[in-house]
């Protein structure tokens, strides 16, 4: 047991006050308040009405709420398992001891590191229909003969937003895993070396199982992160064609915009109870207290 | 194929495709900013060299770029000093002193940076509204310090836990005060730390874009990215080359910070935000 003293107590308490403090009014205070902000008939210019579960009640019978739902699922049901197969794939490449290994991996951090938002610019021309560098390299290499119209059909958007965010996000990705395959003692390799397991045996055996933890994590880190998307959305597609790509964030965002704060809040507030969830398992799964002493 | 040609080879591969595919948009960026019109690529037609479109972006005054520039400069460097102050103090305490109900304080911490941000500008642009803020620095920077306040908590966290307390103690014989020991001890100890969560927080803050897109009106006040995402054309026609050679003059600099800090940046990302 340790000695604490009252004196000791209230110095702790002016240390974390700071952080208390701004996490409190930048935070938790606007999540409250887009709770309560959602009872309301909240309209610029139109007076503010209580109306308990009204804005909900048209929610569930808004199609454009449920597209925007159906979309964001897709989005990450698509784009998190692509970014975990690249991720791991990177991740094993980083792992082993190459030429230029540090030059690599600050080659792949570079998605990550450039704003989403200006990345996305480049990915909008890279997709342009006439002289974008993908339909450049479809019809060079022969994959199609005519161009395609990548951001105005709705497969193409989609397509175009998953490939976009995988690029973005499967760095993230490599760098979690890589920490994780960097903590596999060396030994069980050696071992499986002198029993004769072949390359891909020692992946399936040793390697996959022992990253599960990681895998999982990087997982549900990545979903809650995805199922928020709104930046590279914003720029490349706007939600088009017709409302199709449209995120929920993205489409609670259109509703402020409008001045419609109370139903942009009740989007958010959906938005929010999903993540929330998530963030919960994301923490109680993560065993994060492990090798922090405190 | 044996295997001892096997793996070297699926490395190999492995290795190009990833170079490829991460450098691929960044390297189109680069040629298409260095080139007279945007559509070298479609039949016909050939690449020819310029600087016709930095110059642009940079001379001309209605494009607002130098604004965006300096402003994301400031509100990053603010919201990253401000973010690592706070953080380290919050650190200290969890990791030092008698805080009662610690634990519970950095998970809850961590969860709230799961929360989606949409479901916070409302409250921002209307609280930030009624103060005068919008269009400031303040309104950026104090959101954006809560903001990447979790993520700078958990990698200070993890670098003060693996400080001996033997120092603090040696500190509190000598007379010094908390305050002197975090000051005087802590920080050049904790150094690395510290340099890894101010790159990260600097990078946060630069790339962030729906506080920034909200909470901002005018053009002058935009930041970086919100300024590329909205960069319209004088005459209608959207101006790749003047984007790309925007988007280039910002990237430049990132791409330079993330290859010197490489080794800072992956081990800030790992103990800050995941752990296996």
């Amino acid at each position: 047991m340790k000695d604490t003293t009252l004196n000791e107590i209230k110095e702790s308490f002016s240390f974390i006050l700071p952080l208390v403090l701004f996490t409190a009014v930048f935070i938790i205070v606007p999540v409250i308040w887009a709770m309560f902000s959602s009872v309301f008939r909240d309209i610029t210019f139109l007076d503010k009405k209580f109306i308990f579960l009204g804005n909900y009640k048209y929610l569930l019978a808004d199609p454009g709420f449920w597209q925007a739902l159906r979309f964001t699922f897709c989005f990450t049901l698509v784009s998190v398992p692509l970014e975990i197969a690249f991720g791991l794939v990177f991740a094993l490449v980083l792992n082993e001891k190459i030429p230029f290994r540090g030059l690599l991996r600050a080659c792949v951090l570079i998605p990550w590191a450039i704003p989403a938002a200006i990345s996305a610019r480049a990915w909008e021309l890279i997709y342009n229909y006439n002289y974008g560098l993908a339909n450049f390299l479809c019809m060079k290499l022969g994959v199609c003969d005519a161009p395609i119209n990548w951001l105005g059909t709705n497969l193409g958007a989609f397509m175009s937003l998953i490939a976009a965010d995988t690029w973005k996000t499967a760095p993230f990705a490599a760098i979690i895993i890589l920490a994780g395959l960097q903590a596999i003692p060396e030994d069980l390799y050696l071992q499986a070396q002198v029993d004769r397991a072949g390359f891909f045996q020692r992946f399936y055996k040793i390697t996959l199982p022992l990253l599960k933890p990681v895998l999982v994590v990087t997982l549900l880190f990545r979903t809650i992160d995805s199922l928020r998307v709104f930046d590279l959305i914003y720029v490349l597609t706007h939600g088009g064609p017709g409302g199709n790509t449209t995120s929920l964030s993205l489409y609670g965002y259109k509703y402020f915009l409008m001045g419609d704060f109370g139903y942009g809040s009740a989007v958010s507030v959906v938005l929010f109870i999903i993540a929330f969830v998530l963030a919960v398992v994301y923490v109680k799964v993560g065993n994060f207290s492990r090798g922090i002493r405190i | 194929m044996p295997e001892k040609y096997l793996k070297p080879s699926l490395i190999a591969v492995s290795a190009l495709f990833m170079l490829v595919f991460s450098l691929v948009p960044f390297i189109f960026m680069v040629c298409t900013s260095f080139s007279k019109s945007p559509d070298y690529l479609m039949a016909g037609n050939t690449f020819r060299f310029t600087l016709d479109n930095y110059h642009a972006v940079a001379a001309t005054k209605s494009l607002h770029f130098a604004e965006y520039l300096r402003n994301s400069l400031l509100v990053s460097a603010a919201s990253a000093f401000f973010c690592v102050l706070i953080a380290s103090l919050a650190a200290y305490s969890i990791t030092r002193l008698a805080l009662p109900g610690k634990v519970f304080i950095l998970f809850f911490i961590l969860a709230a940076s799961m929360f989606p941000q949409i479901s916070m500008v409302s409250y921002l642009f209307k609280f930030m509204t009624s103060l005068g803020l919008i269009n400031t620095y303040g309104a950026l920077v104090l959101p954006y310090i809560a903001w990447i306040l979790p993520l700078s908590l958990w990698i200070l966290v993890s670098y003060f836990s693996q400080i001996p307390q033997e120092l603090d103690k040696a500190g509190l014989v000598d007379g010094c005060s908390r305050w002197k020991i975090l000051y005087k001890i802590i920080f050049p100890v904790a150094a690395p730390g510290i340099l890894s969560t101010g790159l990260l927080a600097f990078i946060f803050a630069f790339n962030e874009f729906m506080f920034a897109l909200i909470l901002t009106t005018d053009q002058a006040s935009r930041t970086m990215p919100v300024g590329i995402a909205l960069f319209q054309g004088l005459h209608g026609e959207i101006p790749w080359g003047n984007i790309m050679a925007a988007s280039t003059f910002t990237v430049i600099p990132i791409v330079i910070l993330t290859v010197i800090f490489q080794r800072h940046i992956i081990q800030g990302l790992t103990s800050g935000a995941v752990k296996g």
